[in-house]
């Protein structure tokens, strides 16, 4: 659908206009691009950039697209061939595209992309209905060890967060990822709407999705998947109940390919400028986002890590070759 | 009263002139979104969210209370009037109301969806005051069986929109299942029917069908037809609003849709497009005027579908505020919005934050009564639309149904399968395919699959689980019950017809 | 479900409706075939993505058959309606309309791509004015596009005649 004549009238129009500011030597301005539709995380993630970075005189200005579907497959391949070596344009992106990227062998990957901060995330919670006989994850272990058929667990769509961390569990307590009775739902409200009608035996969804019922005594939170305890989370992590497991759903920033180092390290530096002020904090304190800025090298690594170990169980689950 | 008393503090919370005129603001908001082919409320209602850091909490729900109602009061005059829903909610109004609007009953059609939706709203936001938790309670126990069986008495049902031929009907539906199918399948994450493309992988939005089928299709086909002059919209007759018989034949069915789309709207897989297929269908199979359906438009078939539109939407509020859970995309944005001003929806809200949730409840029925003050008079304006010039009138449409699909996804392959779906619509229009089928397929067929496998599933492929559930057990007796009784009834009649040889 | 009206029995074939329903067939094949090749994922599941698709696949070929069988004895379409011909110039210019947003909304952006579309269906709609029509398609899809930005913040297709004109305004 997009063909090279349209690619380079829209770079050169988009290259024009960026660069008067740019000569002026002061605040540029920036091209924003979500790979998902208006209205989920990562637009509110990339909106909320836009506010804090033209409030804190980052930026002069920003143009925010949306391009939907597929967990942010179809926004990628445009964003990088689009903006290539545009310093001034910024793509959302996170874990989910992760497993998006490997799971429908999207020919276009993070590593064609520049990674430029991990902003925000959350950890996911095992919960079980109030009801429940399982008191602790042991007992849960216990019940995927002894028939892990019969212990249907809700989440969100196959191969996504939800369904990951419970591979990561299976695999590491022993118990096969096919042999385990994953019941993906669209939507939050759906699955939490199974788990409080006690029609599954446990749930895994992002612990925002369930902090109002764990609090309200509706559900029991078995454990987080968190690498420490975190504030205002009354539970264990998984590791110290005794399964090693840690998983982030995190949300990060990442720049055009073909970036030049002075480049890269300007988006670096207005990113981090944005993510360490105070309104950026205050706003994420708001939406109970909890800030995981990492940048540079490091990020990189991460990613690397989480990709190989994404594709490792995503492959186990049979939806990576 | 208790819940009296509070519902009376609620109203004191909202009834400021301030928060009066962001009532009329969201409602006029709501209803210019519903109008527009494709934009929903929650849509809206996600965008706005920002305005929550900026104006105290009361305001910024009356605001969305507004958009709320106000976008299911909008959504059904393009569908009158001009054929094409702008959601699939309204699908079935188009079938009725806009063969009303042909023969000259456009005010009338409006004017009973408009008084329907308050009639059915109001009851609907009564229900979520006094009865929600003993709904809810029933609702949380509709499971996968049961939502599987609730799609077996659908399809039953189903027959009342097939039109003039059983085999053409049923083309069009497996035409919509097959659509609804595309995509990665929910169960195992594998993509289906997607020919390679990454764009596809999240299915085909049924907005596009629906836009696609209606706008672009009318707009072709009148095109096509464009000397034919047999299309023609007749001159308004009679009075502008409805008249006494009209009244008469409007509120049975206000209140049928009332009580099937409020129970449907408050189960968590209920949606608003169900109660209006089965409500479309409950009143063809009762009315008395049966030759009218299909012909003359049938002022039932507009007064239920409408009516059941509007108290599933107040349906989904019982989930959200008794359990803090969200059912369909606007009640999930509207949560969020609870959680930007630091408060707890969990199942506590309503005894923690009385003063909102009230002031909530209050906000949709002050905004169900201006959406009515709103909407009636402009009913003389909207019908004036008719008379706008058809070159200008299809351009506009197409404009918009441009912004509604690829404005909002900036994908070009929606554009291209929004046109295709419209000679596809061109198609069974000229060869007289009923083309309300393809939606209804394209929305049920995808739950009937997903509740099906996932009830086997969860029951770990113990298939008696569709008789032993108490909501797949009832759904499934309906279900029998409406399949066998069309031909008892028409039994009975025969024999009383020939009995008293008087006419029925 | 009412059956079908009585058949002329003198009307042979129908060509266009026998062509429909074979259409119809040939459609259900392809879904066949793409059914068949979903993979098959080694997921617990008792009921595999495939069942449904088939199922639907051999629906959909069975009632394109019956179409065909309709077809071939005489068809269904009214007379009425098959006498009425189809306006292939107006079709022609609608379609083309549609064609043009298609081509320009990416490089022109809404505004201009809509402005082509409205100009164009208006013409296929009988208008001769199309000096008339421009401007009005024009003012429709820049307020449209501004509304979205503004009130909403939707970048509904910015092309680079909206970017100029933002620039140009400072806005």
């Amino acid at each position: 659908m997009l063909n090279r004549r349209h690619f380079l009238m829209r770079t050169t129009a988009l290259a024009t206009l960026a660069a008067l500011p740019v000569a002026a030597q002061s605040a540029p301005a920036v091209d924003i691009f979500i790979p998902a539709n208006p209205g989920g995380g990562w637009d509110q993630t990339g909106r909320l950039m836009e506010k804090v970075l033209l409030s804190e005189g980052l930026i002069s200005g920003a143009t925010v697209t949306n391009v939907g579907g597929a967990g942010g497959t179809v926004g990628l391949p445009q964003f990088a061939g689009q903006f290539s070596g545009n310093g001034n344009a910024l793509m959302l992106g996170g874990m989910v595209m992760v497993g998006a990227i490997i799971a429908n062998n999207s020919p276009v990957s993070l590593a064609d992309v520049t990674p430029i901060a991990r902003l925000t995330g959350e950890s996911l919670a095992l919960v079980v209905p109030a009801a429940s006989p399982f008191q602790t994850v042991a007992d849960f272990v216990a019940a995927l060890k002894a028939d892990a058929g019969a212990v249907p667990v809700a989440g969100g769509s196959a191969g996504g967060s939800d369904h990951i961390l419970l591979g990561l569990i299976g695999k590491t307590v022993g118990v096969p990822a096919t042999s385990m009775n994953y019941i993906p739902y669209a939507g939050g409200g759906e699955a939490l709407a199974a788990l409080l009608g006690n029609q599954v035996a446990a749930g895994i969804s992002g612990y925002g999705e369930f902090a109002d019922q764990v609090a309200a005594g509706t559900l029991r939170l078995l454990a987080t998947s968190a690498g420490e305890r975190q504030e205002g989370i009354d539970g264990p992590t998984l590791r110290e109940s005794g399964v090693d497991v840690e998983l982030f759903n995190w949300r990060a920033c990442f720049g055009p390919p073909n970036l030049t180092p002075e480049a890269k390290a300007g988006l670096v530096a207005m990113v981090e400028a944005m993510a360490t002020s105070d309104a950026w904090a205050q706003e994420c304190a708001a939406r109970n986002w909890t800030r995981i800025l990492m940048t540079g090298d490091e990020f990189e690594a991460f990613i690397a890590e989480d990709i190989a170990r994404i594709t490792d169980i995503l492959r186990d689950l049979g939806l990576a070759t | 009263m208790d819940a009296l008393a509070l519902l009376a503090h609620g109203f004191s919370v909202a009834l400021t002139p301030a928060n009066l005129m962001w009532c009329l603001l969201g409602c006029t908001l709501g209803t210019m979104i519903g109008v527009l082919p494709g934009i929903g409320p929650a849509l809206t209602i996600a965008l706005l969210l920002p305005i929550t850091f900026q104006v105290p909490p009361e305001a910024s729900f009356i605001l969305f209370a507004g958009i709320y109602y106000g976008a299911m009061y909008g959504g059904s005059t393009t569908s009158i009037l001009l054929n094409t829903p702008g959601e699939s909610a309204t699908v079935v109004t188009a079938l009725e109301g806009n063969r009303m609007a042909r023969s000259g009953r456009a005010g009338a059609a409006l004017a009973t969806s408009a008084i329907g939706s308050f009639i059915a709203g109001t009851i609907g936001t009564l229900g979520v005051a006094f009865v929600a938790p003993y709904v809810v309670a029933v609702a949380l126990r509709v499971d996968a069986a049961g939502y599987f069986a609730l799609m077996v008495l659908c399809f039953v049902m189903v027959s009342a929109v097939l039109g003039s031929s059983a085999t053409r009907g049923l083309t069009s539906l497996a035409l919509g299942l097959m659509i609804g199918m595309v995509g990665i399948d929910v169960q195992t994450g594998q993509p289906r029917f997607t020919f390679g493309e990454v764009a596809l992988l999240d299915g085909i939005d049924v907005l596009i069908v629906a836009v696609g089928l209606f706008a672009v299709g009318e707009t072709l086909h009148m095109a096509a037809r464009r000397y034919a002059g047999r299309d023609e919209v007749l001159p308004l007759s009679g009075s502008l609003y409805m008249t006494r018989a009209e009244w008469r034949r409007s509120w049975k069915p206000w209140l049928r849709g009332t009580a099937i789309g409020f129970p449907i709207g408050a189960m968590p897989a209920g949606g608003a497009e169900i109660p209006t297929f089965l409500s479309y269908a409950t009143e063809r199979r009762l009315s008395r005027h049966p030759e009218e359906f299909g012909t003359t438009g049938a002022i039932e078939g507009v007064a239920g579908p409408e009516a059941a539109n509007n108290a599933s939407a107040a349906g989904v509020m019982v989930p959200l505020l008794t359990l803090g859970l969200p059912t369909s995309a606007t009640a999930a944005i509207l949560l969020s919005a609870f959680q930007s001003y630091g408060l707890n929806p969990g199942p506590l809200l309503m005894q923690t934050e009385p003063d909102l949730v009230w002031g909530l409840i209050a906000s949709l029925l002050i905004a169900n009564v201006a959406l009515v003050f709103l909407n009636l008079p402009m009913i003389g304006l909207w019908v004036r639309l008719l008379r706008v010039p058809a070159p200008l009138l299809y351009g506009g449409i197409l404009v918009f149904a441009t912004v509604g699909t690829y404005g909002i996804s900036r994908s070009p392959l929606d554009l291209v399968l929004l046109y295709a779906m419209g000679v596809i619509g061109l198609l069974m229009r000229r060869f007289d395919f009923p083309t309300a089928p393809v939606i209804i397929g394209a929305i049920l067929g995808p739950i009937a699959e997903v509740q099906f496998r996932r009830a086997l599933m969860i029951s770990n492929g113990d298939w008696t689980v569709f008789v032993t559930s108490g909501a797949s057990a009832l759904f499934l007796m309906l279900a029998l019950v409406a399949f066998v009784a069309p031909t008892l009834i028409g039994m009975w009649r025969r024999r009383k017809v020939a009995g008293t040889s008087r006419d029925g | 479900m009412t059956g079908e009206p009585a058949r002329d029995p003198v009307r042979g074939m129908a060509l266009p409706e026998t062509a429909l329903g074979l259409a119809v067939v040939l459609a259900a094949c392809v879904a066949g075939w793409q059914a068949a090749a979903i993979p098959v994922s080694p997921l617990y599941a008792r009921i595999g993505p495939t069942v449904f698709p088939m199922i639907g696949a051999a629906l959909l070929g069975l009632l394109g058959l019956l179409l065909m069988v309709q077809g071939m004895r005489g068809g269904w379409q009214d007379p009425a309606e098959a006498e009425v011909a189809l306006d292939w110039r107006a079709l022609g210019l609608v379609g083309a309309g549609l064609g043009a947003n298609v081509a320009l909304i990416g490089p022109l952006g809404f505004t201009l791509a809509s402005t082509v579309m409205f100009t164009l269906i208006a013409a296929g709609f009988g208008s001769r004015r199309p000096w008339r029509d421009a401007p009005i398609g024009f003012a429709l899809a820049l307020g449209t596009f501004f509304g979205f930005a503004r009130a909403l913040g939707v970048n509904i297709g910015m092309g680079p005649f909206e970017r100029a004109l933002i620039a140009a305004l400072g806005i």
